[in-house]
């Protein structure tokens, strides 16, 4: 009996404790837009009588709504707060609850200051001389965090006349979320391209060699940041694109399928990279993806690329696309503070410094047969990295098959957050591997 | 091996699969435990880098000694290993990885350099080059993967033209299954006692099946990635369990025949139980389950107690 009645109680409290925490909810908001029983004509005033810089604030070109018509206390609690500067919550909450058109439904891409709440990393709270009081107009507000799209746009010869008109990045880009592409992009390419560009007028068929590319994806050859080439081409093309050689591997223009390619996959590639292609051939393993239709543009861009090598990516995100797992152990370990002796390649994602991505005879198309002397010697300097036994003629106590070398006691890739590249949580448990004997 | 680490295999290998899969699984327990380790052929020589392993139903064992390029034959009754034969070394087959068996003891091994399977006798010489014959279309056939089943017939993992061939004991084309529309990169494929064909999808990691009739694989599991990190092989036992290789975890995942997930196997290692970038695993009829431990340059052999169904 006593059980229940406990129960009961307990339940009538959290019922209770609900109960009040919904009144709360309901009354808190409307308790923040109330004017707290402000005296008659106190609202628009009280504040400002000690907040005495806002007179001049709301001399601005644009001044937030609030401000502008008194109600500070739409933002902020004048009493107490659990948040800085009583604002009544936190910072994407409060914005949110009024500019809720800022989200669409579904978006396909979020600006990361959205994402994070941000608001005020690009918008001034109360008051600015910028249109939608930004905290500085235009591109120059942009460039702030996207420094070397900026500098480029800016630096580059040919540029791409939207950036260089009023709305700047916004005439392409959606500042806070789009519902439609990647990368903030206010519709899909190339769809978005055609709404300046006619792909029916004369010209645009002429300067593309009459091929139908009408629709096709505009920025596989053009950068829409402006380049140093004619036409804003990458300025890393693929010479048959510089050359305005696009037969060289697509059908002629006239044909029914003309941007198709001749051959598929690494057969189209072979009529002119036959040598490196019989390089990657006479080695053990080739890297699996190039044996497929796809082949090298599995990696590769055809026609232009900001990369090195026409890479389709970074070298990071170019084989992340396929190892995220790998890729998420690197950056795991550069997040992990235990990690200040993080290898170079991992720190950076550089993963060709150590591996062949074409082919090699290695395991884990490891560029060098030997791990320990040969590769991590190219930047270690390993015989002198300790005095533990090391190479061929040590053999590994814990598999007889194995000898010592670097990587018996570290993995190359990363170790998510375990210190210096080591598998274990501490020396301590790496030693014990092979040195029982020292078990505490 | 000691006590220790003896205990570390139990605890890792038992799984109550009623936490973590459907109900028809909840009385359901694995234990494995590690049985032997093979280091090396007849002659002594170190096993490097082994990435192939093919068993049957009695003791035969073949195993791609990939690093030295070449296969060794052991037989395993009563947990032990013996080799009587010497290794098998062809200038047909210069880099041996994945291995398969037929059920007249012809050995079938992908030679990865030349991106070609090769056919043994069963005394382990050359017999042809595996050609498929009167494909429907001259495209271009590239395996990155192939098995054989029970019944001998062979299934080549196209990845060229994304496809799995299905061809008679001979090589002879009987059918294909294309690959599914949206999927990452296929590494391997099985094929269970009902002759259904499951694909493992190792860039997000999925598997794929497609029932024999099936016109169409369909995605048997959802990606995987809380449970494994890229898994390369795929095998099943004769319950219709499927076995996953983890490669880059180094460790072995087990599915139900509905693709439910039962448990793990090792762990990422050195020491013996454990696993370093495993390639391939071959289970018999009795429950052993033989590893590739590519990265170890040796075998492993673990015992699966009781058979996932019996308890």
């Amino acid at each position: 009996m006593k059980t229940i009645y406990k129960h009961l109680t307990c339940s009538s409290s959290i019922f209770l404790a609900f109960c009040m925490l919904g009144v709360l909810a309901v009354a808190g908001p409307a308790y923040a837009k109330e004017n707290f029983k402000l005296r008659p004509g106190a609202e628009n005033k009280i504040c400002l009588k000690c907040h005495e810089t806002f007179q001049k604030t709301l001399k601005s070109r644009a001044v937030h709504q609030p401000l502008k018509t008194g109600k500070c206390s739409d933002c902020h609690d004048p009493h107490t707060s659990a948040h800085k500067k009583l604002l009544t919550s936190d910072t994407n909450a409060l914005c949110t609850g009024c500019h809720k058109e800022v989200l669409p439904e579904n978006p396909r891409s979020v600006h990361q200051m959205v994402v994070a709440g941000d608001c005020v990393k690009c918008h001034a709270a109360h008051a600015s001389d910028n249109k939608f009081i930004l905290i500085k107009p235009g591109n120059e507000l942009c460039s702030e965090c996207h420094q070397d799209v900026g500098t480029k746009a800016k630096e580059a010869r040919f540029k791409h006349s939207p950036l260089m008109k009023d709305k700047g990045c916004l005439n392409c880009h959606a500042p806070h979320a789009s519902a439609r592409s990647d990368y903030l992009l206010k519709n899909v390419v190339p769809a978005l391209c055609r709404e300046c560009h006619k792909t029916n007028q004369a010209s645009f068929k002429r300067k593309h060699l009459n091929y139908p590319v009408a629709d096709s994806k505009c920025d596989s050859c053009h950068s829409a940041h402006g380049s140093n080439t004619r036409g804003i081409l990458y300025d890393k093309v693929h010479a048959p694109v510089g050359e305005n050689k696009c037969k060289q591997c697509h059908l002629a223009a006239g044909s029914p399928n003309a941007t198709r390619t001749k051959k598929q996959g690494t057969e189209l590639c072979k009529e002119c990279h036959l040598d490196t292609i019989k390089e990657i051939s006479a080695k053990n393993r080739m890297h699996w993806p190039l044996s497929d239709k796809v082949g090298c543009l599995n990696c590769h861009n055809p026609h232009g690329s900001r990369q090195k090598m026409l890479l389709a990516g970074s070298v990071r995100d170019t084989c992340g696309k396929c190892h995220a797992d790998t890729v998420a152990l690197q950056q795991w370990s550069i997040k992990n503070p235990k990690n200040k002796g993080l290898c170079e390649p991992v720190r950076t994602g550089n993963c060709v410094t150590c591996h062949s991505p074409h082919a090699a005879d290695n395991l884990l198309l490891i560029r060098q047969k030997d791990i320990s002397i040969n590769l991590c010697g190219e930047c270690h300097k390993w015989e002198t990295h300790s005095t533990h036994p090391i190479g061929e003629k040590v053999v590994d106590p814990r598999d007889k098959n194995l000898t010592v070398e670097c990587l018996s006691c570290h993995k190359a890739c990363g170790t998510e957050n375990k210190p210096n590249m080591m598998p274990f949580e501490t020396t301590y448990d790496l030693c014990i591997q092979c040195h029982p004997e020292r078990r505490k | 091996m000691n006590a220790f680490f003896k205990t570390f295999v139990i605890i890792t290998g038992v799984l109550t699969s009623g936490l973590i899969s459907t109900a028809s699984f909840a009385a359901e327990v694995l234990k494995f435990s590690h049985i032997t380790s093979i280091y090396a052929g007849q002659e002594e020589t170190a096993i490097k880098q082994p990435e192939g392993i093919a068993c049957d139903d009695q003791s035969l064992l073949i195993v791609a000694d990939t690093g030295n390029g070449r296969l060794l034959r052991y037989m395993f009754r009563d947990k032990t290993i013996s080799s009587g034969s010497p290794a098998i070394q062809l200038p047909e087959l210069t880099y041996p990885t994945h291995a398969q068996l037929n059920s007249k003891g012809e050995i079938f091994v992908l030679d990865r350099m030349k991106r070609r399977i090769v056919r043994l006798t069963p005394q382990g010489a050359f017999h042809s080059y595996l050609e498929p014959t009167g494909l429907p279309s001259s495209a271009a056939v590239v395996p990155r993967n192939f098995f054989i089943d029970r019944n001998d017939m062979i299934y080549i993992l196209d990845i060229f033209s994304e496809r799995v061939l299905v061809l008679s004991p001979e090589g002879q084309y009987r059918h294909q299954k294309e690959f599914p529309k949206d999927y990452g990169f296929f590494s391997d494929l099985a094929v269970d006692f009902k002759e259904s064909i499951f694909l493992i999808d190792s860039i997000n990691a999925m598997v794929f099946s497609a029932a024999k009739d099936a016109t169409a694989f369909s995605p048997l599991t959802q990606n995987l990635k809380e449970y494994m990190r890229f898994p390369t092989g795929i095998t099943t036992d004769n319950k219709g369990h499927l076995y996953l290789v983890d490669r880059n975890g180094g460790r072995i995942i087990i599915l139900g025949p509905d693709g439910s997930f039962l448990g793990r196997l090792s762990a990422m290692g050195w020491k013996e139980g454990f696993l370093n970038y495993p390639s391939q695993l071959c289970i018999n009829r009795r429950g052993e389950i033989f590893i590739a431990d590519t990265n170890n340059n040796r075998i492993q052999v673990f015992a699966l107690k009781s058979s996932p169904g019996d308890l």
